[in-house]
């Protein structure tokens, strides 16, 4: 279709071009139906120097803990951290669609970068341009960067809705780890240094490893400030498993 | 025997030349000039309207300059109606990258899409070129102010202060003269400027001089220009498309550059 635009009799000038309106016929269209291979919470934060963000490494298939080192935090070009729960093969989707965005930006080479917020914009219209033709990509993305010196934490998901906020949480997260952020973090976002921020982070991480059935104590953490995105090695969270032995009930 | 090499738009001459692109240069020369002055708080743009008439509506008539964005503001030069179907192209194209990005387009990639259009009418479809100069002046922030000059070959460069049009020559050589060079090169964190000693003042005091010299009626008046500002107001570009009164208003405050009639 491409090269056909270029064949100098048929040449139609860029802007009168007209793509047909009927799509080509290959049979019944496949539609995700249900994410298969997924990944659970992703947890992140606005602090005092930027953005941090956790999520574990495992990507679960079904009830089964299959893939145990999983990179659920990319960084998009060096400005903007993304972090992903939701079908993994839709991520591996997007992850190529974000790796094209970034060459057309770096064959264009006049010295001009996308910002987090476009880096945003260009994933949220992806999201809800799929879901509206019924075949969502299953995700939900945590979108983080420093704009200009402005933190930028977003959140879009499958059904294509969108919203920035100073705490964000994905799946189990929402309900888990929310809760725990907006009482420590929500209003005191300038104050919170990186040390008491990783202690936030790795409590609320401990917490879903505890209650989240679908998790591992292995995790990564990743920061984003106007220096640019580092994404840690993964490491365990210590857990206490003592008060197991106190429990009654359920076959004990 | 150029007659022969002249009619296809899509071939070349035996002595290498596109006819066709010259030709339009030419329809250019003849047209109202535009010129363009960068400075380290803004950029001038001012233009001479040729069709002038007590009956016209000066106010709702835009001949010369338009907005083509929130960050772009442009001048052009030749047909006006080859220009209308590119400033309409060129809103639709920065329009389809803030939808897109979230972000205003970057000046340097409005005027390439520009340019690419204009290029592909001198090599394919046997369509004659579009016989337009802009002049196009805008503010984004990873480059701050620029001022870009394309013709219908689809080139483009950018400048300090450039001219085109009628007299687009002498306007050059004028504003060569009197440009002041000295720069400082600052890197913000953001922002690479390069920081002309041109203040605001100087660049429209300048403007006013050129266009005194290269418009040959007996007297300048805003029946016979437009005249256009982009600057930043609380780091947001803000285009400022002055009214008749406002040019008058200028024309006033540096009338001591402007030659008088009768020493001309």
């Amino acid at each position: 279709q491409g090269l056909d635009d270029m064949d100098p009799i048929e040449f139609r000038l860029p802007h009168t071009i007209q793509r047909p309106a009927v799509a080509p016929s290959h049979g019944p269209k496949a539609h995700t139906t249900r994410p298969i291979v997924t990944g659970t919470s992703v947890v992140a934060f606005k602090y005092k120097d930027g953005i941090i963000m956790a999520a574990d490494c495992l990507a679960s298939y079904g009830s089964l803990a299959r893939y145990r080192n999983e990179k659920r935090l990319m960084a998009v070009g060096e400005t903007t951290l993304l972090g992903v729960s939701g079908d993994m093969s839709d991520f591996q989707h997007m992850q190529h669609t974000l790796e094209s965005l970034l060459t057309q930006e770096y064959d264009m080479d006049d010295g001009q970068t996308l910002g987090t917020k476009s880096v945003y914009k260009c994933i949220s219209n992806i999201m809800y341009n799929r879901r509206t033709k019924g075949d969502p990509l299953w995700n939900s993305y945590v979108i983080a960067g420093v704009d200009n010196g402005q933190k930028m934490l977003g959140y879009v998901d499958l059904y294509g809705t969108t919203y920035q906020s100073t705490s964000i949480a994905t799946g189990y997260g929402g309900h888990l780890a929310q809760p725990i952020l907006r009482r420590l973090v929500e209003g005191r976002e300038d104050e919170v240094t990186e040390e008491e921020a990783v202690q936030i982070l790795d409590e609320c991480m401990r917490v879903l490893f505890y209650r989240d059935a679908r998790s591992l104590s292995k995790i990564r953490r990743a920061k984003v400030t106007a220096q640019g995105v580092e994404i840690s090695e993964p490491y365990t969270l210590e857990t206490n498993w003592d008060f197991a032995e106190s429990i009654t009930g359920y076959g004990s | 025997m150029a007659r022969r090499y002249d009619s296809r738009t899509t071939i070349f001459s035996p002595e290498g030349r596109l006819y066709q692109v010259e030709y339009a240069m030419e329809a250019i020369s003849h047209a109202g000039t535009v010129i363009g002055v960068l400075s380290k708080d803004g950029i001038v743009l001012a233009a001479e309207r040729q069709a002038t008439s007590n009956l016209l509506e000066q106010s709702l008539d835009n001949e010369k300059i338009y907005e083509m964005n929130d960050n772009v503001v442009a001048g052009v030069a030749g047909h006006a109606a080859d220009a209308n179907t590119l400033i309409n192209q060129s809103r639709a194209i920065a329009q389809r990258y803030l939808l897109k990005y979230d972000s205003p387009m970057p000046v340097e990639q409005l005027v390439r899409r520009l340019c690419d259009m204009k290029q592909g009418y001198t090599q394919y479809g046997g369509l004659r070129p579009f016989g337009v100069s802009f002049l196009c002046a805008g503010w984004d922030s990873t480059f701050g102010f620029q001022l870009y000059q394309s013709d219908p070959a689809g080139n483009y460069s950018s400048w300090k202060a450039a001219c085109i049009g009628e007299n687009y020559s002498n306007a050059q050589s004028i504003l060569k003269q009197e440009y002041k060079d000295e720069e400082k090169e600052e890197a913000g964190p953001n922002v690479r400027t390069v920081g002309s000693q041109m203040t605001m003042d100087d660049a429209l005091k300048l403007t006013c001089q050129v266009l005194s010299k290269t418009i040959d009626t007996a007297k300048l008046s805003s029946k016979k220009l437009e005249f256009a500002t982009i600057t930043l107001k609380a780091g947001k570009p803000f285009i400022h498309v002055y009214t008749s009164t406002e040019i008058d208003e200028v024309l006033k405050k540096y009338e001591s550059v402007i030659k008088p009639a009768d020493s001309q």
